[in-house]
């Protein structure tokens, strides 16, 4: 980015970033420095892709108009802590709206591939319409501009994430890759495709210890347009860290935000796989397709259960000191440890796990090993399998495919593999589709399209009006459990107003775990951006950013087709209420009517004011 | 009175899952987390009874008071 004065904010044009656009069809590459129109521009991530993807109209996701926009934010590959995001924009094959138009969605992701992709010159690649055969882009760091080619991509087929990035490796030295993987490729089976992002630990390791941008099947559309990896090669950039950034980073890890992130033996809290702990205390760990039966079963899955058998490594992102990654390791006769499974986040945990009825730590690892190696969601798959699951309970008679149960290990695992292969279409078209076809959508998990996290609905209305999936867009998920809050004007202001400035991760480059609680409107940012850019950006003018930029999100939601009634939690939630959760009930009628009511009539307004 | 105090998650590392312990009639629940020395970055939920509370909350005899970390995605 070429910065042409201090103040972004109110004078934006005079930021201009670096865009290269790929028209596949031809071959053809467009380099340009573009002005930015507003500090949303100018932060990156989706407050960007999502002024672009408003251009257009786009009445499918398939459709070669559709691009998909990799972008960074301004602090990715910066001194500061967590600045390694890469964004993967476009409109999601899997998330439709009831008149059939595809949303706007993003997806964001850590490895080095971010950074990479930065220090190349580069700031945003937009891919356009698609090639006939397959291919890979290379960005490449030169003297002057950063170059972009396109090179033939055959020899890639077929392979998992891992393996795509481990064959590139051979071939580049200095660089990091993005990836999708044999569901990506088949994205007219599976529209819920991952883009795998190389780690520094990968790549030297040779471990498939990869992050994903995983929601809205951004690499089903990037194996649409038949890309199916990118290399980003450059020197690395960073040199001594200013202190204003060293103070920050200090923060981030001492400060107490990330304390519950750390590892334990660093006296923190195990990283996010404490949220079993904690949601089942309140029988609120998803359990057979969201259903918690008020008994114990989630603790098999606890970490001291799992520690007893299995070597778990606290490791972290580049340069990051937060080490949230349990890394799960067989162990060896002597104590150490042997093979890599898979890496325990809450959400593929129990996605994978508890909530299907599997309680095993190794059949877990298996299913989320799977997903990663195929780059499928794990999120959208495990909802969509669990609703198989649970409709076979319901329909023993007539079960659907290979009549898997909850608990049932080997049907599941074949479930996941032929859905990940493409061999499975109803699942790998994801929940809403699925439940449609049978006519059972009250206990098809997704609002919006989009399968929900690990988080009971029951305990988060806010999940109506994320704008890019269940958790990481609306941050109102811990609200009930943690804060106990259950009288509308809190939930009214954390949706409208406070929850909503998660998403400003989704544009500055950081990751959530900078300062999950606060969002970007932080003195700690303010001061990142002064020191790595010499920007004098307010607090209230980042706030401000991020609110303008989610209120365009949901705009462009209601332009795709979605109607008020959509905005909805899963039927089972009301018409049959899970008295084993031991939270105060939010979800009853009357409840969800007025907050309806009153949040609309502030998004109405504001999203007017807007326009 | 009689309170049984139950830790959850990182809380438990080093300490105990649950606890019948004495306390004086009328003590805070803000006495009692005092009185545990628990990390406090991380000690983020208070529950009587199951019911989310503050740390002026007064317990009674025979109150289970459970004290978790803050609970957090990803």
């Amino acid at each position: 980015m070429r910065f042409l004065t201090d103040n972004p904010a109110s004078e934006p044009t005079s930021v201009l970033y670096t865009r290269c656009t790929v028209d596949l069809e031809s071959g053809c590459f467009l380099m340009e420095d573009v002005p930015c129109r507003n500090l949303e521009d100018v932060l990156g991530g989706f407050g960007r892709s999502f002024q672009m993807l408003a251009e257009r109209d786009i009445q499918s996701a398939y459709v070669e108009e559709n691009p998909l926009i990799i972008n960074v934010g301004l602090l990715t590959g910066s001194h500061a802590m967590t600045g390694m995001r890469t964004y993967f924009s476009g409109y999601s094959p899997i998330k439709q709206s009831k008149k059939g138009l595809p949303a706007a969605m993003w997806s964001a992701g850590s490895g080095k591939f971010g950074a990479k992709l930065k220090w190349t010159g580069l700031d945003e690649l937009v891919i356009e319409n698609r090639s006939e055969q397959p291919v890979y882009i290379v960005i490449r760091e030169t003297g002057d501009r950063p170059e972009v080619t396109l090179k033939p991509a055959d020899h890639l087929l077929g392979m998992t994430t891992h393996g795509k990035i481990m064959a590139l490796q051979e071939q580049y030295d200095d660089a990091h890759f993005a990836a999708i993987g044999p569901a990506g490729e088949n994205w007219q089976n599976v529209y819920a495709g991952a883009v795998a992002l190389s780690t520094v630990n990968q790549l030297k390791s040779k471990q498939d210890k990869v992050r994903f941008a995983g929601r809205g099947g951004m690499g089903s559309l990037m194996g649409y347009k038949n890309v199916l990896a990118m290399v980003a090669q450059s020197s690395d950039k960073l040199g001594r860290t200013p202190e204003p950034i060293k103070k920050a980073n200090i923060n981030v890890i001492k400060g107490g935000g990330s304390a519950r992130l750390q590892p334990i033996k660093r006296g923190g809290g195990g990283g996010t796989w404490a949220a079993y702990d904690v949601l089942q205390a309140f029988h609120a760990v998803p359990v057979n397709n969201f259903r918690p039966q008020g008994n114990d079963l989630p603790e098999r899955l606890f970490r001291t259960k799992v520690e007893q058998q299995y070597e778990i490594k606290s490791e972290a992102c580049y340069r990051c000191g937060i080490t949230c990654h349990n890394n799960i390791h067989e162990r060896k006769a002597d104590g150490s440890p042997g093979a890599f499974l898979a890496k325990f986040d809450y959400e593929p945990l129990n996605l994978l796990g508890t909530n299907l009825g599997l309680h095993e730590a190794a059949q877990v690892a298996a299913l989320i090993h799977l997903c990663d190696n195929y780059g499928m969601d794990a999120i959208t798959t495990g909802v969509t399998v669990s609703y198989v699951l649970s409709y076979n309970q319901r329909h023993p008679e007539k079960p659907l495919f290979n009549g898997a149960s909850f608990g049932d290990y080997d049907k599941i695992h074949d479930l996941v593999k032929c859905t990940g292969l493409g061999q499975l279409p109803e699942i790998g078209h994801g929940v809403k589709r699925l439940s449609e076809s049978t006519g059972e959508t009250d206990y098809a998990y997704h609002v919006k399209g989009l399968e929900i996290a690990a988080y009971q609905p029951e305990t988060n209305p806010g999940y109506c009006w994320a704008i890019a999936g269940g958790h990481m867009s609306m941050g109102t998920y811990g609200m009930l459990a943690r804060e106990g809050k259950t009288d509308l004007d809190s939930w009214v202001a954390a949706i409208t107003r406070d929850k909503l400035q998660i998403v400003g991760f989704d544009m500055i480059g950081l990751c959530k775990f900078f300062d999950i609680v606060n969002g970007i409107g932080t003195d700690m940012v303010v001061d990142c951006l002064a020191a790595e850019h010499g920007l004098k950006v307010t607090r209230e003018e980042l706030q401000a950013a991020v609110k303008r930029a989610f209120l365009r999100g949901l705009t462009l939601e209601i332009r795709q087709g979605y109607g008020k009634e959509e905005y909805c939690l899963p039927a089972e939630v009301t018409a049959n209420p899970n008295h084993n959760i031991t939270l105060p009930d939010l979800t009853t009628p009357e409840f969800l009517a007025e907050l309806e009511k009153r949040v609309w009539e502030i998004f109405d307004r504001e999203m007017q004011e807007l326009i | 009175m009689k309170i049984t105090v139950k830790l959850y998650a990182v809380l438990q590392v080093g300490r105990y899952r649950e606890k019948e312990l004495d306390f004086p009639v009328e003590t805070k629940v803000g006495a009692v987390v005092n009185s545990l020395d628990l990390p406090s970055e991380h000690l983020d939920i208070l529950l009587v009874n199951g019911r989310h509370v503050d740390r002026e909350f007064l317990l009674q005899d025979g109150d289970v008071l459970s004290l978790l970390p803050m609970v957090e995605g990803g």
